[in-house]
This record gives C-alpha cells, structure tokens and sequence, in this order.
C-alpha cells in the first residue's frame, strides 16, 4: 500500500466553490489514498489592533488580554472557524471519492506564517490556495497574488497550487 | 521643559506606568519648579470641577450602559438590519457607531463597540479589518457632535466659558458632515476588499436584541440620552447632568435586581490625568507659554474669524498629533483664553480647537501611540502590506473629515 499523497488545501472562507471543482479534477479518479487537510487560520492582526488603544484613552475601559472581550472574542473566531471549514469539509466530501480523507484545522497567527508552519508538520506533498481570498476575480497578472499567496509562493517547502477566483 | 518630558512619558510610558502618574509627576514637578504654588494647584483641581465630574458621571454611565448588553443589542439590530450584506453593514456600523459617540463618547465607540461589532463580523464570516477601523474612525469622526461626545469638547468649552448651546448648531451639522465623508470614503477604499455576500449566514435569532434589556433600563437610558442632549442645547453644566444621570441608571439597574459595584468602571486614571493636565497647563500659562504660543499660532489672524477657525483647526490636529489630543486641547484652549481674541474670533477658535483636536488624532502614525507600535511591529515583521491599512486610512481620512467638517462650521459658526 501506497503512502497516501497529503495535500493541504488553504482555507479563507470566502473562497469560490470552484476550487472543490478544480481540486476535484486534479486528483482525478483516485488510484492512490489522499489525505487532505483543510487549513483556516485565525487572523490575528485585527484582535491586536483592538488591543492597542491610544494611551489616555486606554485607562478608563475595561479589557485587555484575559479580559471579558478577549474570551467574547475568542469564542466568536472559534465558532466561525469551525462553522467555514464545516462548510468547505462538506462541499469537498460531496465531490471527492471516497478513498479521500479530509480533516481539518484551525490555527491562529499571520496566515501566510501559519500556512507554511503547517505544511511544514504535515509533511505536505503539495499546497493549494487562492490567490486572493476575499476580493472577487482576478486574473492572471501582476498584483494577482494577495500578500497571503505571495508569501507562501516565496516559502513553501512543497509545490504550490494557485487557484483562481473565476466569478464574483 | 516639564511639559514636554511630561508629554514624553506620557508617550513612551516606561515600564507600564500608567499615563495619570506621569502626569502627576509632571503637575508635581511644576509645583516644585515654583511654577505653580500648591494652594493654585488646588484651586485649579477644584476649578475644573464641571470637567472632573463630567468624566465620572461618563464613564460610569457608559459602564452601566455596557453591563446592560446596550451594545450587542444596538450591533446586533445593525446586523439584522444588514441582511448581511458587507456593504450594507458596514453602513450599518458606521451610523451604529455615530450615535454611540455622539451620545456617550468616542472613548465608548472606540473601545467598547469595536470588540462587539468584531464578533457579529466574524460570525458573518467576514474579514475584520474593515469594520474595526471604521469603528475607531466613526468614534472620532462623530465625536464633535455634542459637547458629551468628547473629552476634548468638554475641555475647550468649559475653559473658554462658551455655552454649549451657542455651539452644538455648529457643530451637530459639522459631525454629521464628518461621518458622511468618512463613510464615503470607507466604501471608496474597501469597495474591492468587501465581498459582495457573506461567507456565513448566521440565523436572524442569534443576534442579542433589545428584549435582553430590562424595559425600565432601557426607558431609563432613553431618559439620559434626552437629558445630555437637552443639557448640552440649554447650556445646564453637564458635569452635574451626567453624574445625576449615572446614579440615576445605577439606581434603575438596582431595582432591576443587579448589584455591580456602583464604582465599577469608574475611569480614575482619566480623572487623575485631566486634574493633573490641568495644572501643568496652568504653569505653562505662568511661564508665558501659551500666551506666546497664541501671539504666535492666531495674532497674524486675529480679527478675521474665518482664518482663526481655520488655523486653530490646523493647531488642533497638529498639537493632537505631536502630543495626544487632551494636552493639546488644554494648551489650546489656554492660549486662546489668554489671546484677547474678539467675541467672534474666539468662538470661531473654539469651534476650530475642537474639530481639529477630535478629527486629527486619526492623522499620522505619531498622532497615537497605537499607530506608533504599529511602526515598531511593521519592522519587526518585515513589512506586511495589510499593516499599512491603518496608516493609508488616516493619511486619507482625516483631512477629508476635517475639511468637511470645517466647510459646514465656516458656513453656520462665521458671523457675516
């Protein structure tokens, strides 16, 4: 028995449900075991904008790391998450065979570091992202890369799929 | 000399300490310095009494106000109302956050609102960055509103003995300009960045509602909200208003059967800094500092209202840029005291004061000390383009806000 071939798929959320399509195509017919890892990442950079009120007008509100808002918070990010990779679990389950494994995982931090951390500890043969996820089509030029895909393009220890946005 | 290395650690705030210290060591030294004799010190600390007594009855309000679930109630009816729609909500936040300024300070808009609209946003599967800038802009933004709306307000008016009343008819229109150009500005800006649906779409009922609220409490914050609006048209000081407001609220919520602390969320820190603010300024003034700053800043203007609205809103923002926007009102607002302006001249100034110390701190990386650790990280990162949103935001924002705001005050606050 083959070792299954391990494909970490990047998940933003506001994806086009093309890319189960486009996934779907180039696994093909499945001779050989897939495990797939669906990969959300917790964007941490808004939280710590939130935390960094000016000075004076820090003082008199409540908050703060550990605080009442940052356990909300916590709670509301980790809901999401699961509720998005929930969706993209099912969509790809539909369209896949059944010789695919899928499994999914948060994590949090700066996207395109995490991206690259987890490929790095699956051992992922391969990578597929979007190349923008959340602004609507976007062809192939320059600028096409948000700095997400820019970043992991530049990094990654395995090969990169870049799949595009086709409709809005 | 005391003042600038006040403001500095004020700033750079070593090791933690707090920004009331600071400015207590900094009032200290000035009384030391034999700028100010201890007994003006006090006099000063007792004369700003409207102002201290203001920010108690304010912040506790607005403490009342978040343990009631106020908040999520407003983001959510928002929420609801948005159907959604990115765009949609994002107006939706935007006038959300106008009201909760206007009517409870940008202070509340900024901190407290932000961390709730961060959850609906993230529950429609949406990306944050958006509507957590434009909450902290709007707070800014909507904040010349009412003299409630913003410390600096408060501030400019009561040093200047201007009735609020002469100013609100000002400035009402004035905020309402201001948060009109920012909203068209923040869907200018993100008009690629937001998508034309939601990922997700949470169920209509998951939205915290108004029913939370006991009925009595929320009568009881429509009768406050009438009453900091009344106050600051009739010209009733508002430091007793607020405060008769708070326990007013704290009385309700008792009745309602909850039993917070009637101190909690009291802002100490703010009181102690605005009473020592207070009296570094009042040395200022005795050094001849401000008297000098207003020969300099509004004598070559000084009989030409206009103009003098004009240059005190440059002074305003810049000031709030180079320090923060407090000091730079209490500078401000005594060097117009002492400049001998004319009637007109002096409104005109007052009106000036405020929309740049309200709208300017949004300006330039150095204008707040959150922009400035923005910096700090950027480097340390690497530059990562979605760092530079804030920075190209305020570089946008604020003079397009500012603009407006004073074309409107031109238009209504200049006698012709």
């Amino acid at each position: 028995m083959n070792q299954p071939l391990r494909l970490l798929i990047a998940i933003a959320g506001g994806e086009d449900p093309i890319l189960v399509a486009d996934v779907a195509r180039l696994l093909g017919p499945a001779t050989q075991p897939v495990a797939i890892t669906l990969v959300h990442v917790v964007d941490i950079e808004p939280r710590a904008l939130l935390g960094r009120g000016p000075a004076v007008r820090r003082g008199p509100w409540p908050g703060g790391p550990g605080g009442l808002d940052d356990r909300r918070l916590e709670e509301a990010e980790q809901a999401a998450s699961t509720a998005i990779l929930a969706t993209w679990h099912e969509r790809f389950k539909a369209s896949l065979p059944d010789t695919v494994t899928i499994t999914d995982e948060v994590r949090r931090g700066h996207p395109e570091h995490e991206i690259i951390a987890a490929t790095n500890l699956i051992g992922a043969d391969a990578l597929v992202l979007a190349a923008r996820a959340r602004i609507g089509p976007t062809e192939p030029g320059p600028r096409s890369l948000g700095h997400v895909a820019r970043f992991v393009v530049d990094h990654a220890p395995a090969p990169v799929i870049v799949v595009r946005i086709r409709s809005t | 000399m005391i003042f600038l290395a006040t403001i500095g650690l004020v700033i750079a705030r070593p090791r933690g300490i707090s920004e009331a210290a600071a400015a207590l060591v900094g009032a200290g030294a000035m009384v030391i310095a034999g700028l100010v004799r201890p007994d003006e010190a006090g006099a000063n600390v007792a004369g700003h009494w409207n102002v201290l007594l203001f920010f108690v009855g304010l912040t506790g309000t607005a403490a009342v106000a978040e343990r009631s679930g106020l908040f999520e109630a407003l983001a959510g009816r928002a929420a609801g109302l948005s159907g959604g729609r990115p765009r949609r909500l994002l107006v939706a936040v935007v006038i959300v956050g106008a009201f909760v300024a206007a009517l409870l300070s940008n202070d509340a808009a900024a901190l407290v609102l932000t961390p709730v609209v961060y959850v609906i946003v993230t529950r429609f599967g949406l990306e944050p960055l958006p509507y957590v800038l434009a909450c902290t802009f709007v707070a800014d933004a909507a904040s010349l509103a009412l003299p409630v709306s913003n410390p600096v307000n408060i501030i400019v008016t009561d040093r200047l003995g201007e009735s609020a009343a002469s100013l609100v008819p000002v400035l009402l229109p004035a905020a309402v300009a201001s948060v009109g150009a920012l909203l068209g500005c923040l869907l200018l800006i993100y008009r690629r960045r937001l998508p034309a649906t939601s990922v997700l779409a949470p169920g209509g009922s998951s939205w915290s509602s108004f029913g939370a609220i006991p009925m009595t409490l929320r009568l009881a914050f429509g009768l406050a909200a009438i009453a900091f609006t009344l106050a600051s048209i009739v010209n009733i000081p508002l430091g007793p208003t607020l405060s008769i407001a708070w326990l007013f609220l704290l009385v309700i919520e008792r009745i309602g059967g909850r039993r917070p602390g009637p101190l909690d969320g009291i802002g100490w820190s703010l009181l102690v800094f605005v009473a020592a603010m207070g009296v570094l300024v009042d040395g200022l003034s005795t050094a001849g500092v401000t008297s000098l700053l207003a020969d300099l800043v509004l004598g070559p203007v000084r009989d030409m209202p206009a103009a003098v609205m004009v240059v005190s809103a440059a002074a305003g923002a810049v000031g709030a840029n180079l320090f923060n926007n407090l000091p730079a009102a209490f500078v401000l607002a005594d060097a117009i005291h002492n400049s001998g302006l004319g009637q007109a001249s002096a409104h005109a100034a007052a009106l000036g004061t405020i929309i740049g110390a309200d709208l300017g701190p949004n300006l330039t990386p150095v204008g707040s000390v959150s922009t400035l650790l923005w910096f700090v990280l950027l480097r340390q990162r690497g530059l990562v383009i979605s760092s530079w949103s804030y920075i190209r935001m305020g570089l946008v924002v604020t003079p397009i806000t500012i603009a407006a705001a004073l074309a409107v005050a031109l238009i209504l606050g200049v006698p012709r």
